[in-house]
């Protein structure tokens, strides 16, 4: 774009003041934002992402130091009293945020949150605001605009409250907005409809925006150009297609092969990881910043290092890591790759794929399992009738959107939540619905690991204490050196060292304590393994070589997992077999590769269409879900996915549950629809 | 919230009546006969006996727990053991009367006091006049009733002869034309009360103050006193709603220390009287009146959080 820039951003520094002295956030950034132009952001957590854009905003810690220039429309931002930045936020630069659930205040209505906005930079009267809030609400498609208004946040969903915010960063016609993770905290298909109403902003609007993310897959849906952040520097900038197909920057090209894309299988490759992790940056450092964690580290890196332009449009702060790769086109890379010149993905090993050549035997079967909980009048069927098996030293991965049961499935298994209906039979018999009726044998041999590992370790127990309490409790280990023994054994396994036994969980980052709850898990040498969103709280790089333990830890164990994931990608990578679940029931069950292929139900086809695709040339026509998943009190009578369906074949859909039809020996679907009505264009 | 306020109508009265089996219990179980305090140790085996008899004392428990509670119900406290022949209803609702005259003189004194610096302290959070407000409020926190009391008698009284020194009330005459004895008691109470609920307001504040809507607010450029009134204090007056609702039981029977210091004629010297007298059947009238009150201002609390928390006042499913 040739336009003159809106935002530009000169060699920008914040600096935080800290114990150890001051620390780096961001340092010495440059870019500029032209007119109608999106530019993406991504780097791991700890990159300066988010302190960026509050110092653009003047909203950083009492402390911080900024320095540079922010020149919007030519003047400096920096400059800018209090009461001058406050005419520019929300009305010329306006945000919105990671988890809109907590970006609105719980106490005011929607009405009045947005009516504010207009009366504070407008002037508008009190009718007039609320007339140009319900006007921007129904401009972003939301039925019902009056009914939303009147409402508290609490009283609508994700999608609309994140609907809600982008309306209220639009109200002032912005020339400028900043999207900071906004679609991290919702579920894919919910996703998939705020970044079509994102993408199509910018034009509409006639506005400007900057997208950060962690997901390159998400950053390419809706940006023009691409930086990527690193320790608070821009290590690489350019077009969007370009970051992608040709990486300039050894950081940028380690970022995308971590991530489990369409087509990467365990079978087939482990992911790629960066060893080490994101480190604060001292005021005195200088010179590379990745160099530490890079794999084409050199000598004299340090001194060939700064932001240079490879080719018109395209800068990256390392020239010399890939230059025997250029000039480069698609062209011959193509031919490259077809003649096996350049692997799929670079420095992975290949696993063998598992062998079960005397047929699966199950482990787990759930027969008929319904768990229901019960508010007031109201019933909420969280499991409706749940039949599935769980193989020997398989992964069964389950996904769907939130509220579909997966998580409460976990807790059945796991016996947190006892079932209220049907039988759990695991290793040959039945098992006891609730922990505190099972026998020591079952407690050991179904072990679960959470989300949020640092909510999950108890902080005032060291990791030894962590890690001998199961041997203690569910092994009877009464030796205290053989259960040291043990748990240093348990943690070199899962990559830390005797060092980590003293530590407390605090003093542990997030990939650091997802280990040590896997090895907790592991100590009881359990059989079957729920993992209940084990890598949704993790960095893409972390997740990676968490994945890659999971799978090494399962080749070696023989244990079963059932890996319940919001993210289809990782599901596709770590699975065997994929269990699609919608409000409480199952919609498809079978080999992964069965249920990521046609002919599949219409609900996985869609959850597939809404998944971010990291490489932009394999984006299919989408199939967007209107709304989210009905009232879950509501009594069911035909299939709980005809009411958003969109290949609903009538009344039949409403009226009467779907059958379960057969498409192989190891794959069904529940759906009316013969199997040639089941094809789709859509693949993972 | 109908449904809310029903439940919660409902256990403030399962409550109320366990409890009033509680201090029935408590009180039987005062070791020594009744009739024979009343006697003295001097009386005859048979003065006791028949005054046993007229006193209902051999019935079986269970009936005269019936008898007494029924008396409640009907607004009959008994007699006193103590002062023979005076109703319990006589002085007791004189008593509540002064009490809850002390208890709303200092209700307004404090709360709006602790509320203001509270907030003040909050939103200055680390700066001088947060410090100073912080100080205060430990130092008052710190120094027990009859401590402080003691010092504003001094300085008020003594010295500045503003005063009375006393808060009793002239034969004669009634607390309304008497007014001026509230303030140092009602002082007293706000000494107490200050440290403690200006803290809990500051930290409510700094928390809400560091909350992603009150940056959304911040950042959506509204001036800084729409963003501190109208979006961060209604989220941060919650708990501090809790915590006075809590201490209003202590505010309206608990304040035996300041009565007795100042003289004043309230519950809590009357049921310091009654327990120095072993006057049962008062101290069942003070002990049942102060718990009710404990019980209804908690119930009254939790409503009024629920009324002012609209995630509880409109529970219920998303709206699509």
């Amino acid at each position: 774009m040739t336009n003159k820039p809106l935002l530009s951003v000169r060699n920008l520094g914040v600096r935080f003041p800290s114990p150890d002295g001051e620390v780096v956030a961001v340092r010495d950034l440059s870019f500029d934002l032209g007119r109608r132009e999106t530019l993406g952001v991504i780097g791991e957590s700890g990159c300066g992402k988010s302190t960026l854009s509050y110092a653009i905003m003047d909203y950083l810690s009492a402390g911080a130091r900024r320095s540079g220039a922010v020149l919007f429309k030519g003047q400096d931002l920096l400059l800018k009293s209090e009461r001058e930045m406050r005419e520019i936020r929300g009305n010329r630069i306006a945000m919105v945020y990671q988890n809109p659930y907590s970006a609105l205040n719980p106490s005011l209505t929607i009405g009045e949150q947005l009516d504010e906005v207009s009366r504070a930079h407008r002037n508008l009267g009190k009718d007039e605001a609320r007339e140009a809030s319900l006007t921007t609400l129904r401009e972003l498609s939301l039925g019902d605009p009056e009914g939303v208004a009147r409402r508290y946040p609490h009283q609508i969903s994700g999608g609309i409250q994140q609907r809600v915010c982008i309306a209220m960063a639009l109200l002032c016609r912005p020339d400028i907005m900043i999207l900071d993770e906004p679609t991290t905290a919702l579920d894919v298909t919910t996703e998939a409809v705020i970044l079509d109403i994102v993408a199509g902003l910018k034009e509409r609007y006639d506005m400007s925006m900057i997208y950060i993310s962690h997901d390159i897959g998400i950053v390419n849906k809706v940006s023009d150009r691409v930086a990527v952040m690193y320790r608070g520097e821009i290590v690489e900038h350019g077009p969007q297609e370009r970051i992608y197909e040709r990486p300039e920057h050894p950081y940028t090209r380690a970022l995308i092969n971590c991530m489990p894309r369409a087509g990467v299988k365990k079978e087939l490759t482990a992911l790629n990881t960066i060893p080490g992790y994101v480190k604060r940056r001292s005021a005195d450092e200088e010179g590379c910043p990745f160099a530490e964690r890079c794999v084409k580290r050199s000598p004299g890196c340090e001194d060939d290092y700064g932001l240079a332009e490879l080719e018109p449009g395209h800068f990256a702060a390392c020239g010399r890591a890939y230059a025997d790769e250029r000039p480069w086109t698609r062209e011959a890379e193509a031919a490259a790759r077809a003649t096996g010149a350049v692997p799929e993905i670079a420095g992975a090993e290949v696993r063998e794929a598992t062998s079960d050549e005397n047929g699966p035997e199950p482990l787990l079967s759930l027969r008929g399992v319904g768990k229901f909980y019960r508010n007031q009048k109201k019933t909420v069927r969280a499991l409706d009738g749940v039949d599935f098996e769980l193989f020997k030293d398989d992964v069964l991965g389950v996904v769907g959107e939130s509220g579909c049961g997966k998580s409460t499935a976990g807790h059945v298994i796991a016996g947190l939540a006892a079932a209220d209906r049907g039988a759990i039979l695991f290793d040959g018999g039945e098992i006891a619905g609730s922990w505190q009726r099972r026998d020591r044998r079952a407690l050991r041999e179904v072990q679960l690991i959470f989300q949020n590992p640092g909510r999950s370790l108890n902080p005032s127990f060291s990791v030894q204490a962590i890690l001998e309490r199961p041997l203690k409790k569910l092994l009877g280990v009464k030796d205290p050196a053989e259960r040291r023994r043990r748990a240093v054994e348990m943690l070199r396994k899962v990559d830390l060292g005797e060092e980590y036994l003293s530590r407390r969980p605090r003093r542990l980052s997030g990939g650091e304590k997802q280990r040590v709850a896997l090895a907790r898990a592991f100590l009881s040498s359990p059989k079957l393994l729920v993992c209940d969103e084990a890598t949704s709280a993790l960095d893409v790089s972390v997740q990676a070589s968490v994945l890659n333990l999971l799978n090494e830890l399962q080749a070696e164990s023989g244990a079963s997992y059932l890996f319940i994931s919001h993210d289809l990608n990782v599901v596709n990578y770590v699975s065997d077999h994929v269990l699609v679940m919608y409000l409480g029931r199952v919609c498809e069950y079978g080999r992964r590769d069965e249920v990521v292929t046609p002919p599949y139900h219409p609900y996985t086809e869609a959850l597939l269409s809404a998944a971010p695709e990291v490489d932009p040339a394999r984006r299919d026509k989408p199939i967007r879900l209107k709304g989210s998943p009905p009232d879950p009190t509501r009594p069911i009578r035909g299939c709980p996915f005809a009411g958003r369906c969109h290949k609903k074949i009538g009344p039949i859909c409403d009226e009467t549950p779907p059958p379960r039809l057969a498409l192989s020996a190891t794959h069904h679907i529940y759906c009316h629809l013969p199997p040639e009505g089941l094809q789709g264009a859509v693949r993972l | 919230m109908a449904s809310l306020v029903l439940k919660k109508l409902g256990g403030m009265a399962l409550t109320l009546v366990a409890m009033s089996l509680v201090i029935f219990m408590l009180v039987e179980l005062i070791p020594g006969d009744a009739a024979q305090r009343i006697l003295g140790q001097s009386a005859t085996p048979e003065a006791v006996a028949s005054l046993r008899e007229a006193m209902g004392l051999d019935d079986p428990a269970l009936a005269r727990y019936a008898r007494w509670a029924g008396g409640v119900l009907r607004g009959d406290l008994g007699e006193s053991a103590y002062m023979r022949g005076v109703r319990i209803a006589d002085i007791f609702w004189r008593r509540v009367g002064a009490s809850i005259t002390l208890a709303a003189a200092s209700f307004l004194i404090f709360v709006p006091l602790s509320i203001v610096f509270g907030v003040l302290a909050g939103i200055r959070a680390g700066k001088l006049s947060d410090s100073i407000i912080s100080f205060f409020g430990l130092a008052t926190m710190a120094l027990p009733e009859f401590v402080s009391g003691i010092l504003l008698m001094a300085l008020f009284s003594v010295r500045l002869k503003l005063l009375p020194i006393a808060s009793m009330i002239p034969m004669g005459e009634s607390l309304w034309q008497n007014l001026e004895i509230l303030v140092l008691p009602a002082l007293s109470v706000t000494f107490v009360m200050f440290g403690y609920v200006s803290r809990m307001q500051r930290s409510a504040m700094i928390g809400v103050m560091k909350s992603d809507y009150v940056r959304a607010a911040v950042l959506k450029g509204l001036p800084r006193r729409r963003v501190i009134f109208r979006h961060a204090l209604k989220n941060a007056l919650l708990p501090t709603v809790t915590v006075i609702g809590m201490n209003m039981g202590w505010l309206f029977g608990g304040l035996i220390v300041v009565e007795t210091l100042f003289g004043y004629p309230g519950l809590g010297s009357l049921t310091l009287s009654a327990v120095k007298t072993l006057d049962l059947p008062l101290i069942e009238a003070c002990v049942l009146f102060i718990t009710a009150v404990y019980v209804i201002s908690t119930t009254a609390t939790d409503l009024l959080y629920g009324f002012l928390n609209p995630r509880i006042r409109f529970s219920g499913g998303a709206y699509e």
